[in-house]
């Protein structure tokens, strides 16, 4: 760096001021440039916000939007160069800082991570599958899974219900975001059992197998008729929805 | 810089929709920022695909921040190097600002110091992603709102940077209108310090006049008048043509609208190349 450190220190100054608002003294400055700089860069953080997590901005009171807009944009390097992922730092930003217990709002982290993970699964690149065959055997043949997809768990069914709603229906949800093929993004709601099965699938576990282990881990417990109608089920859905493309080819 | 590539828009999400299949709006080119676009995959990343199929691009970035203290950040700009091969990009512009701080990105365009030592940084850096990209990079005189621990003037400051890195100048005609009546300078007498020669690309674009003293330039309003005069007389001083860029980031108007604007600028570009030399 060929800054003296003066220069260096003019530039965190005017940083800092823009971050926080907390009055800085750079010679040659005109007050109210240095407020159009504050007002410019935290709008552009609450624009990026507000329409990447409409909900949540609707469902927030002012001053607690206020709030987490005004400490992300002071407290946040942010790292992405693009501000279209910003909303993921946001996101992680407000979990990690625990807001949904400081605003006693126990759902939001699921609401801001469940339009994250719908904006992520839009946008990401594109991916081709393994190469497949359409014709194969769904329980005994190795099923390819499309790429272009995410799961994540949820606590509050915030893709069910209104968020307030959503807290009396705390549990375990499963979600699996889907890109289609027109672009589009879908959502699949997951019992336990499915998101488990999904996961041993898109590791190349076949259906034969994966039943196998339910039954030696079991015992005697399931039933094995029942489990594999279940699992047939399962696999015909994402069959249907274009998650599952087809049957590992060359095999 | 082939001939026809002459007056450009910005393509930016917003406006996608309505670019497609539409025969008002007929750009020479397309201007894209890297950022929005680079890694984009599915809707955005189709539409990317069919635009670049249509238009030449010329790459305007956000995020080179030339201006900050720590190193550029490289992995990005293999991104954009990427880009320029792929899609055959001719320039690469960026801003003589800075937009992040100890690589922490601020999404908007800060003034840099007027200063000795910010030339030398700034020069050295300009060398370091010219040498990296292998190609030359364009760097655009920014609206600012205030100065900051200003040594010199800023005039001053740009000559040297251009001079000293061989960098081409973006020259963004309605930036230095804002400046002019935001700082109080002239800005005939501006444009007449620039090194012209160096300008190898111009932005014209609207800004919104807040108070008496302070006009910001917003990129969503149409082009005024007297932008238009500075446009003319920029371009009559030149001795060569280059691409003019309409700058449009929101707001946007019908089609119709910003078919005239780019009107306009073809119209005084032709008047006052008469009398270039072209540079095939
Ligand atoms: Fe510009």
């Amino acid at each position: 760096m060929l800054y003296t450190p003066e220069t260096y220190q003019i530039e965190k100054d005017l940083v800092q001021w823009c971050k926080t608002g907390e009055s800085v003294t750079i010679p040659g400055t005109r007050q109210k440039g240095l407020d159009q700089y504050r007002r410019l860069l935290r709008n552009n953080i609450h624009n990026a916000m507000e329409q990447a997590f409409p909900i949540a901005f609707t469902v927030l009171t002012e001053s607690q939007w206020d709030t987490l807009i005004d400490d992300f944009h002071a407290n946040h390097p942010a790292a992405t160069p693009q501000v279209w992922k910003l909303p993921e730092e946001f996101y992680t930003f407000v979990e990690a800082h625990r807001y949904a217990e400081k605003f006693s709002l126990p759902f939001l982290n699921d609401l801001l991570h469940f339009k994250w993970i719908e904006i992520a699964v839009h946008t990401m690149e594109d991916q081709q599958p393994e190469p497949y065959r359409n014709e194969g055997d769904p329980l005994a043949d190795t099923i390819v899974v499309h790429p272009e997809h995410s799961i994540i768990r949820l606590k509050y069914p915030v893709h069910l219900y209104a968020a307030e709603e959503a807290l009396a229906h705390e549990g375990d949800y499963f979600l699996l975001p889907f890109r289609t093929r027109d672009f589009d993004v879908r959502f699949v709601d997951l019992p336990a059992l499915h998101a488990f099965y999904f996961e041993q699938i898109k590791q190349g576990k076949t259906g034969v197998k994966l039943l196998k282990e339910l039954e030696q881990s079991s015992g005697k417990i399931l039933n094995t008729k029942a489990l594999k109608q279940n699992l047939l089920g399962f696999i015909q859905t994402m069959f249907s929805q274009g998650i599952f493309c087809g049957y590992q080819a060359g095999i | 810089m082939q001939p026809s590539i002459q007056t450009g828009i910005g393509f930016r999400r917003e406006i996608a929709d309505d670019f497609f299949g539409q025969t008002v709006l007929q750009p020479d080119f397309i201007e894209m920022a890297p950022e929005n676009w680079v890694g984009l995959g599915g809707y955005w990343g189709d539409v990317f695909r069919r635009v670049t199929e249509c238009y030449p691009v010329i790459l305007h970035g956000l995020s080179l921040s030339i201006g900050s203290p720590e190193e550029p950040d490289w992995t990005f700009l293999k991104e954009v190097k990427k880009m320029i091969r792929k899609y055959n990009v001719k320039i690469y512009s960026e801003h003589l600002s800075f937009a992040k701080l100890d690589n922490a990105h601020l999404y908007d365009l800060l003034p840099i110091p007027f200063r000795k030592d910010a030339i030398k940084h700034i020069v050295k850096r300009i060398r370091q992603v010219q040498d990296f990209l292998e190609m030359q990079l364009t760097l655009e005189n920014v609206s600012y709102y205030t100065p900051v621990a200003a040594e010199m003037r800023e005039t001053d400051f740009i000559r040297e940077i251009v001079a000293e890195s061989g960098c081409g100048m973006l020259l963004d005609v309605n930036n230095v209108y804002v400046n002019a009546h935001n700082h109080g300078y002239n800005a005939k007498e501006f444009i007449d310090q620039m090194p012209l020669d160096k300008v190898n690309y111009f932005h014209m674009a609207g800004h919104l006049q807040v108070a008496p003293d302070l006009i910001i330039d917003t990129h969503g309003e149409p082009i005024i008048d007297p932008v238009y005069d500075l446009f003319d007389y920029t371009t009559a001083k030149m001795g060569k043509n280059v691409p003019v860029l309409l700058e449009r980031d929101f707001n946007f108007p019908e089609m119709e609208e910003l078919a005239l604007e780019m009107k306009k600028l073809r119209e005084i570009t032709a008047k006052n190349s008469k009398h270039h030399v072209i540079h095939a």
